[in-house]
């Protein structure tokens, strides 16, 4: 009896001391937030409550579209299709939700329904290609990039889709103590991927076939089955976040989304997912799209052009990069 | 023939001196004391398990990469290569045992890659080009290749061919051929040795790697045995014998542990049965036959080529066969995949454990549970748990030594991370272990610990199939020797009648047939 409680405890501790190790590398990542954070906050009106707000409702639409993006690149794939794809899902749920004649409550649940559906009609699409005929998924992604966009300018013969329901509109601008509902929705998307990616067999694999797919594949896993599923959970994610934008904008558009998937991918490499997939979190995500949006609200506060605030972001993402190289020694030493 | 060239005076200064030269690569001592020196115009032979630390010795003489510490002296000065270029400028040409060839390039542009003839602006001069590639290829008997043609058009034995041609293009003092047989047909053996006994004639040193000892026998002057990065052994071949090698490369240690007798007993079931099984990569083959038995332990010898590889993987499903059936228990079956020959209770220890085994930067534990993660989760949610207390219960059979089960697999030796790999398949309870060059890059103490280990499998009734091209260890621990030849079975070797020679006939059988016509 004494043995068994001496194993347990001792399992107990090296859970805790991998806890400890994983948090370490995204201690990083939280550090440069907050560095950042103590910067602008010496501009004046950085941390008034109604700035942080706009920070958050900001960051909303790349952190849903960046926890997909971070399965993709977990497996070692990219997704560029993410911007267009929302575009496609946003004119599809407009449509749905502006069919005349629907109840609000149905017209809203339906369009958030066929948003996702078509999300993941793409998601599969993206997978099956790039999985059957083992082609990168940068060429295949690159492909429905623009067969998304078309589809959504034809589809809406070009034009913008608006006039939601009111109670629509009003959820989209909900806010709790100043957090916007829909920062909180990312929110718990961010929780439910951080429990797939840490606590499931499912997220376990997804690690095994990013870090070497033939040594995963000869231990018996379905190496198509994780690669197509990974692309349909970001074509999930782009669903609800295409939903997201409508509700926030009130609009839908064949035209929005464009440069979103090169946002989320800046996201996910500043929070130090590898490119090369098999190594990166959750968690280090969230704090890549949060370091992102802060940048970009402050910098516009400290009186930068658009101009400049995107050569500064584009900086900071080969910094990321770099700063990722020494801690990757540091880890191995 | 070779041989006859007149050795090296014994007297003569070392063209090139070691001393205490070591190596390591974070926790893995590579090297750890290597002394040896090399007499202009001789054949000096460099033989030694897998892992002694050739390869790395060989790297730090053509400046891949560099000693930690210990001397070198080139012609009385100092030799410290930062990059190849130093070692090329300072004379060293090296064959590497992979192939550094640029495959979509000509012959011709491939020898002379490093000195491009050049006109003006920089633009290739290729009658020059053409006439130097076609004096280099006659120079070693190629007389009958078109150097305009490009590399991924000749076979293997000719592209080791082309490989010598360009390593002998600079000036060399040493030249160092490392396993320059291994994809060699008996004929053009002879020719490498004809130029080699050409080359020692003009003075040149030729340091000579191979697992060949009858090789070594035939063309060296001397040899030096390495055995887990140290210089154990240096001798004239005169006076030297095939078992004074043998010891010194394998150490006292397992020397004993291949002494030991196997009690032989193959009565159990058949637990596979193949018959006719054949693999994509040889489509004109007949196939592989034979029945494995529980408790056996069956080895499969053969040449680089002859199809022992693909043979496991056709087996496990991870290439799928072109033809032929496999029976598992007297019942056919037809995996589609490997997931469906694991369920059967089958494993697969791969040959390349770095690509093809293991995660390296993933946790021991993960790697641990990697084909059995049915055991280790309910419902899909991982049991961290209960994978660390299957990991420790595994680590500790296989006397694994680990500072952590989170610590990452790419932490341990390469003798413990091939146990890793061994865990892997034992976690699922198989019922038939395939294992391609189990112990491959594996120091000797880890050796004798895993061939226990193999040996403790079979008594427990586990069928082994191994495939080795260690010939000894595939003498010590086999019950049955398969000889593999052309992507079939040229013959089968009993326990009794086991023999380096007798193996090796069958596998050279075809090739013999070859050099004739």
């Amino acid at each position: 009896m004494d043995t068994t409680d001496l194993t347990t405890a001792q399992a107990g501790s090296k859970t805790i001391a991998t806890t400890t190790k994983t948090v370490l590398r995204e201690a990083g990542i939280g550090i440069a937030l907050i560095a950042l954070i103590i910067v602008f906050s010496f501009t004046p009106h950085f941390l008034s409550s109604s700035n942080v707000t706009n920070i958050l409702t900001q960051v909303t639409i790349n952190l849903v579209l960046s926890i997909g993006m971070t399965f993709v690149i977990l497996i070692g794939g990219i997704d560029l299709s993410v911007g267009s794809v929302l575009s496609f899902c946003a004119v599809v749920a407009g449509t749905v939700m502006t069919l005349p004649g629907l109840d609000p409550a149905v017209a809203v649940f339906l369009a958030t329904i066929s948003a996702i559906v078509a999300g993941i009609g793409f998601g599969l699409l993206n997978g099956l290609i790039s999985a059957w005929w083992a082609i990168p998924s940068f060429i295949v992604t690159l492909g429905t990039l623009n067969i998304a966009r078309g589809a959504a300018l034809q589809v809406t013969n070009a034009s913008t889709i608006y006039s939601f329901p009111a109670a629509f509109n009003a959820f989209g601008s909900q806010t709790f103590y100043g957090i916007p509902l829909l920062f909180l929705i990312a929110l718990v998307l961010v929780a439910i991927g951080w429990f797939v990616l840490t606590k499931t067999v499912f997220g376990r694999v997804l690690y095994g076939i990013g870090n070497n797919e033939e040594a995963a594949r000869l231990a018996g896993h379905n190496v198509f089955f994780y690669k197509v599923a990974a692309f349909t959970i970001c074509g999930v994610l782009v669903g609800i976040g295409a939903i997201i934008y409508m509700a926030r904008l009130n609009i839908a558009s064949p035209i929005i989304g464009i440069g979103f998937e090169l946002n989320a991918i800046a996201a996910v490499i500043i929070g130090g997912t590898s490119l090369s997939g098999g190594r990166g979190s959750i968690v280090g995500t969230l704090l890549g799209a949060c370091i992102i949006g802060v940048l970009a609200n402050g910098l516009i506060l400290l009186g930068l052009s658009d101009f400049m605030r995107q050569m500064i972001t584009g900086f900071v993402i080969i910094l990321a990069v770099i700063l990722d190289k020494y801690r990757e020694r540091l880890t191995k030493a | 023939m070779a041989g006859a060239a007149a050795p090296a005076p014994a007297g003569a200064a070392p063209v090139i001196e070691l001393s205490g030269v070591k190596k390591r690569f974070g926790g893995v001592v590579a090297l750890n004391g290597v002394s040896f020196s090399l007499r202009p115009g001789e054949v000096h032979a460099l033989v030694g398990e897998n892992g002694a630390g050739k390869s790395t010795l060989i790297k730090i003489l053509c400046g891949i990469i560099q000693r930690d510490a210990g001397s070198i002296t080139l012609g009385g000065e100092t030799y410290d290569p930062h990059t190849p270029g130093d070692a090329k400028k300072a004379g060293i040409q090296v064959v590497h045992q992979e192939f550094n060839l640029l495959p979509y390039l000509s012959v011709a542009e491939n020898i002379c890659f490093e000195d491009m003839p050049r006109k003006a602006f920089g633009m290739v001069d290729y009658p020059t080009l053409y006439a130097k590639a076609r004096k280099a290829l006659d120079a070693i008997g190629l007389g009958d290749v078109d150097v305009r043609r490009p590399v991924e058009s000749l076979g293997v034995a000719h592209r080791q061919l082309v490989e010598i041609a360009r390593a002998l293009m600079g000036e060399s003092r040493i030249l160092i051929l490392d396993e320059p047989t291994a994809t060699l047909t008996a004929r053009e053996t002879e020719r490498l040795f004809q130029i080699i006994a050409a080359l020692k004639a003009k003075g040149v040193a030729v340091v000579f790697v191979s697992h060949h000892l009858n090789e070594v026998f035939s063309i060296c002057d001397r040899v030096t045995v390495l055995r887990n990065g140290e210089s154990v052994m240096t001798a004239d071949i005169a006076g030297t014998t095939t078992d004074q090698l043998v010891t010194n490369m394998v150490g006292r240690q397992l020397a004993a542990a291949m002494a030991t007798a196997r009690d032989l007993d193959t009565g159990g079931r058949t637990a596979l049965s193949l018959r006719n099984l054949r693999h994509p990569a040889s489509p004109h083959a007949e196939g592989v036959s034979f029945d494995l038995h529980y408790g056996e332990i069956l080895g499969i010898a053969g040449l680089v080529g002859s199809g022992r590889t693909e043979l496991l993987r056709s087996i496990f499903a991870a290439d799928l066969p072109l033809s032929g059936t496999i029976e598992r228990d007297g019942q056919p079956r037809r995996y589609r995949n490997p997931k469906q020959a694991i369920r059967d209770g089958i494993g697969f220890v791969t040959e390349d454990r770095k690509e093809e085994g293991l995660i390296l930067g993933m946790a021991i534990a993960a790697n641990v549970t990697l084909a059995s993660l049915r055991k280790v989760s309910r419902l899909g949610l991982l049991d961290k748990r209960e994978e660390t207390r299957l990991t420790r219960a595994l680590g500790d059979e296989i006397r694994l030594k680990y500072g952590d089960t989170a610590d990452a697999v790419s932490t341990l030796s390469g003798g413990n991370q091939q146990k890793v790999v061994l865990a892997k398949w034992l976690a699922n309870n198989p019922k038939i272990l395939l294992l391609d060059e189990p112990t491959r890059g594996v120091d000797v103490g880890a050796k004798a610990e895993i061939y226990a280990l193999l040996r403790g499998l079979s008594e427990k009734g586990l069928a082994l199939l191994i495939v080795s091209s260690e010939l000894p260890e595939l003498i010590t621990l086999s019950d049955r020797i398969l000889v593999m030849s052309k992507h079939r079975i040229a013959g089968e070797v009993a326990r009794a009648d086991f023999s380096e020679e007798r193996i090796l006939n069958f596998a050279y059988k075809d090739e013999r047939n070859h050099g004739h016509h």
